[in-house]
């Protein structure tokens, strides 16, 4: 209509995508899906909403560098609970990293997202980064200064970012040197399947949760896979493509899908639902690079949460872990890859887990990268809600499959003083497999 | 009209609101609940009919009666009209701003206040989605009966103002036999109590009944006091497979006049199995089949199956290819799920669509479906039809293409043939959707000068300045005699 030439461009990336727009005929279907409309009411802040300005953008009747635009967009969580709600199938996801480099190329992200992105997205800054981070958290000065800093100004985001990093230590009890008890079928069970799995290492998993990589690779040995090991393997670029930064996201895609070409495996098992929901979606990421565009689908198609992996194939059954679990869903498995038992299966596989579901665990913990720190309020808000939900449940630990849900609901628990741990459910089952004896000189064969 | 369909609504630019007013509203709800930013009322420019577009001048959200009523009174005193909105999911426009408008939505009043299980009343306020409430009561074995398509999402107090019906409305009834009682912000933010179980509203003059389905025309609804229904103790559910529209509805006519009272009787027609088949609802409806036919019925387990097995002869009879029968709960709300979501699977089929509503006698359905048919081939137009064939309330979705301007032009004129054709049949414009400003054109092939005016006589009862949702439902022509007799 009147936009100068310069904001048209802005609007280039999204307009590519009409095809995409055009199935949302407004019925609303997604409003009460929405975390952010449930809290605010502002239809800006709901799917419908956000997907109308975009639409407003394409057809040149708002500025992609608008302060509402900017804001509604960036206020999204990316949980996409609006995904499968919708009759149209509208790929919001896609849609909103989209906006957000129209939006981010129009004014650039603040300066915490920039940093995080660089830093994760670039192999040598982050093994500084997280060696800093297992610093504080070995010393227990992480955990410290979320006990002693104030809640309130500055503090406010030094406590919290303090206050995640505390969280990712083990849970304790997983420690515990237990005698191996009810040692179940050792040598009954089918491991003749053999496929070959490569497991992706990612950046936060490795640099803070390296236990649950190696966990990982335990069980599936365990189960009779062949876990191949991947040189060459980045970031997945999943918080790149979140945060609108689309040409990083590709960088490292490109990088992941040579490394993992290259390996010959089968199957791609992946242990945070983040990465997961991101390279099950490099072919969408690619469509735009005839070179890349069909390994990037082929390589989708590997991708398998390792929950799925585990799941069908009947995971064995390991020793007892008499505990209670609370179980809340990660947005990125649920929605966004539509897995719903199968890291309950995992779970369930431990004798003596007692599994309860978390009310709401459909809705988003509020983690969604660094929401927390660049929406405190509403960050805090949605966060609150899914600590007291998770504390409802009076279990011992809460257990989600993904790195960003696990510091998230482990910060706001700790922050809260409550003392329930928090594990990825391979962690449960390989400290399961440890107690029946598994791992032993061949008790995995 | 077909100006209004390429989104452009030709009558007068939106006005900004006067600052003082703004800090005003800002005052009684709080600064982030008024919206004043022309970018962001965009958002709100259409609500589920998106033929319409006009922002509005400002968005409010209150959260309690006694806000609604500070700020419709702060409005109406400084002459600026209010319109209501729910979750913005009506069809018939009725929740499109006016250039002079402003919006107040109700979508943080979203609280259910009570549950009274002894005497089965719930009282809600208007924000709080349909099915929220049936989710809530469920505990207590009870449960809402009306049940719009759009309930997992739409809102009571949109339900209130358009007295929605919904697939178990044919046996059950539609939003107003479930309305005990109101409290309503009425024209300069006046609070009046309507009705209450207590007081046994059919004995007086039921203003009640009054104002379920004025369309936000009267006031707002800001508290609403609802019956609850026992949930049933069996259920039964058919899918009918047929060849063709008209004999499944043939086999409706028959089921009905066999004397079964069934729950619900849908039909959902070949173009929208295709829509719903390719969408994650999927309900594994034939695609070949040219309509499929939903047929519930409930209440107490004997009798159940054998009425199950009547409608199946009935289906049969008349030329079904299968009936199956729902095995489990899930498989029934599988079902289900396909008809509900319908109407946004549309988007898979096509980018732009119509939904029409409008009721004919039930014994007519077979030939006014092929007329409808009829009109969608002359003017090579896909209309899809899904519908409540038990009570004859049709609901053609005429699919088109808004960059298309010519195809706009033929959307326009078939869609005012297709409520010619269900008028002449002795039907009527609008069978759940309201009239809203889609239809309001149309209410003349319906109602007479002296009905139009007993209407606009009605609304000047309850607002006498026009100051509530104008435009809506009454005809311009009505509208404006009713605005010179306010000035005489």
């Amino acid at each position: 209509m009147t936009g100068a030439p310069a904001y048209e461009a802005l609007g280039q990336a999204l307009d590519a995508q009409k095809e995409r727009l055009l199935p949302c005929v407004h019925c609303g279907f997604c409003l009460p899906a929405c975390p952010t409309y449930n809290r605010l009411g502002n239809e800006a802040d709901s799917p419908r909403g956000r997907l109308h300005l975009m639409q407003a953008v394409v057809e040149g009747r708002l500025d992609p560098s608008s302060e509402a635009f900017r804001t509604h967009i960036d206020r999204c969580l990316g949980c996409r609970a609006c995904e499968p709600v919708c009759p149209s199938g509208v790929e919001y996801g896609t849609l909103l990293e989209l906006a957000r480099e129209t939006a981010t190329k129009a004014v650039p992200q603040g300066l915490p997202t920039r940093f995080l992105l660089k830093v994760l997205g670039t192999r040598a800054l982050r093994s500084p980064f997280f060696f800093i981070g297992r610093l504080l958290r070995g010393t227990g000065l992480a955990a410290l200064g979320a006990t002693v800093l104030p809640s309130y100004g500055p503090f406010r985001a030094i406590r919290l970012v303090l206050a995640m990093l505390a969280s990712t230590t083990r849970w304790q009890p997983m420690a515990s040197e237990e005698a191996t008890s009810g040692n179940t079928d050792s040598g009954s069970h089918d491991v003749s399947r053999r496929s070959r799995v490569a497991v992706l290492l990612g950046c936060v998993q490795e640099g803070l949760f390296a236990r649950i990589n190696s966990a990982t690779v335990r069980v599936l040995e365990a189960n009779g896979y062949e876990v191949v090991l991947v040189e060459g393997q980045d970031c997945c670029g999943a918080l790149h493509a979140h945060g609108g930064d689309l040409e990083s996201a590709r960088m490292l895609a490109r990088s992941n899908i040579r490394a993992f070409k290259a390996s010959g495996a089968d199957l791609i098992a992946v242990n945070a639902a983040g990465c997961g929901a991101a390279m099950k979606d490099y072919g969408i990421l690619l469509e735009g690079d005839p070179d890349f565009v069909q390994r990037a689908e082929e390589v989708a198609l590997a991708v398998r949460d390792v929950s799925e992996i585990l799941a069908s194939s009947g995971p064995r059954i390991g020793a007892s872990i008499p505990c209670k679990i609370a179980y809340d869903h990660p947005c990125h498995l649920l929605h966004a890859q539509g897995v719903e038992h199968a890291p309950i299966t995992v779970l369930e596989a431990v004798p003596d887990a007692e599994v309860h579901i978390v009310a709401g665990a459909e809705e988003c913990c509020g983690g969604a990268g660094i929401y927390g720190i660049t929406h405190p309020e509403l960050g805090g808000l949605i966060g609150g809600d899914k600590v007291s939900a998770v504390r409802a449940c009076l279990a011992d630990v809460v257990a989600t499959p993904n790195p960003g849900c696990m510091m998230q609901i482990g910060a706001g628990l700790r922050l809260e003083a409550s003392n329930e741990g928090v594990i990825h459910p391979v962690e449960l089952l390989d400290e399961s497999y440890r107690r029946a004896g598994f791992y032993r000189a061949g008790g995995a064969e | 009209m077909a100006s209004l369909l390429t989104g452009k609504v030709s009558s007068g630019m939106t006005q900004p609101l006067p600052s003082s007013v703004a800090s005003d509203l800002a005052e009684i709800v709080g600064h982030e609940h008024v919206i004043t930013d022309p970018d962001r009322l965009l958002v709100y420019e259409s609500d589920g009919l998106t033929a319409y577009r006009r922002s509005p001048r400002a968005v409010v959200l209150p959260s309690s009666t006694e806000e609604i009523s500070a700020v419709v009174g702060l409005l109406h005193s400084n002459g600026i009209e209010v319109i209501p909105r729910g979750a913005g999911t009506g069809l018939s426009g009725g929740a499109l701003a006016t250039p002079e408008g402003v919006i107040v939505g109700t979508a943080r009043m979203n609280r259910i206040l009570k549950i009274d299980v002894e005497n089965r009343i719930a009282i809600a306020q208007p924000g709080v989605i349909n099915a929220r409430l049936t989710e809530a009561t469920n505990p207590y074995g009870l449960y809402y009966a009306p049940d719009p398509s759009s309930q997992s999402t739409c809102t009571l107090g949109g339900n209130v103002a358009e007295n929605s019906g919904g697939p178990h409305c044919l046996k059950y009834g539609v939003t107003a036999r479930y309305v005990t009682g109101l409290t309503v912000v009425l024209a300069g933010g006046r609070i009046v109590e309507l009705g209450g179980v207590g007081r046994d509203p059919y004995t007086t003059l039921d203003l009640v009944g009054l104002f379920v389905g004025s369309e936000g025309c009267f006031g707002i609804a800001t508290e609403i006091e609802l019956r609850l229904l026992p949930i049933t103790e069996g259920v039964r559910t058919l899918l009918g497979i047929f060849e063709s529209v008209e004999s499944a509805g043939r086999a409706v006519t028959k089921i009905i006049a066999s004397g079964l009272m069934p729950a619900a009787v849908e039909i959902v027609d070949g173009p929208t199995i295709e829509a719903v088949e390719a969408s994650v609802f999927a309900a594994g409806y034939p695609l070949e089949a040219g309509a499929a036919l939903v047929i519930e019925f409930d209440g107490t387990e004997a009798g159940l199956d054998l009425d199950a097995d009547r409608a199946e002869q009935c289906c049969l009879e008349e030329g079904a290819i299968e009936v199956q029968r729902a095995t489990d709960p899930e498989h029934r709300m599988k079902l289900w799920r396909a008809r509900k979501k319908a109407f946004g699977a549309m988007g898979r089929i096509a980018p732009d669509l119509l939904v029409q509503d409008a009721t004919v006698p039930r014994t007519k359905l077979p030939e006014v479906l092929a007329g409808i048919d009829n009109i969608g081939n002359r003017y090579g137009l896909k209309i899809a039809n899904v519908f409540h064939a038990g009570d004859g309330n049709l609901h053609p979705n005429i699919l088109f293409d808004r960059q298309n301007q010519n195809e706009l032009e033929l959307v326009e004129r078939a869609s005012k043939e297709i409520m010619q054709l269900c008028v002449d049949a002795g039907g009527t414009i609008t069978g759940e959707h309201g009239v809203g400003v889609d239809k309001r054109e149309y209410m003349t092939l319906v109602h007479g000068p002296a009905e139009l005016e007993a209407m606009a006589a009605a609304k000047r009862v309850f607002d006498p300045a026009s100051l509530f949702n104008p435009g809506k439902v009454l005809p311009a022509v009505e509208v404006k005699e009713a605005n010179e007799s306010r000035s005489n």
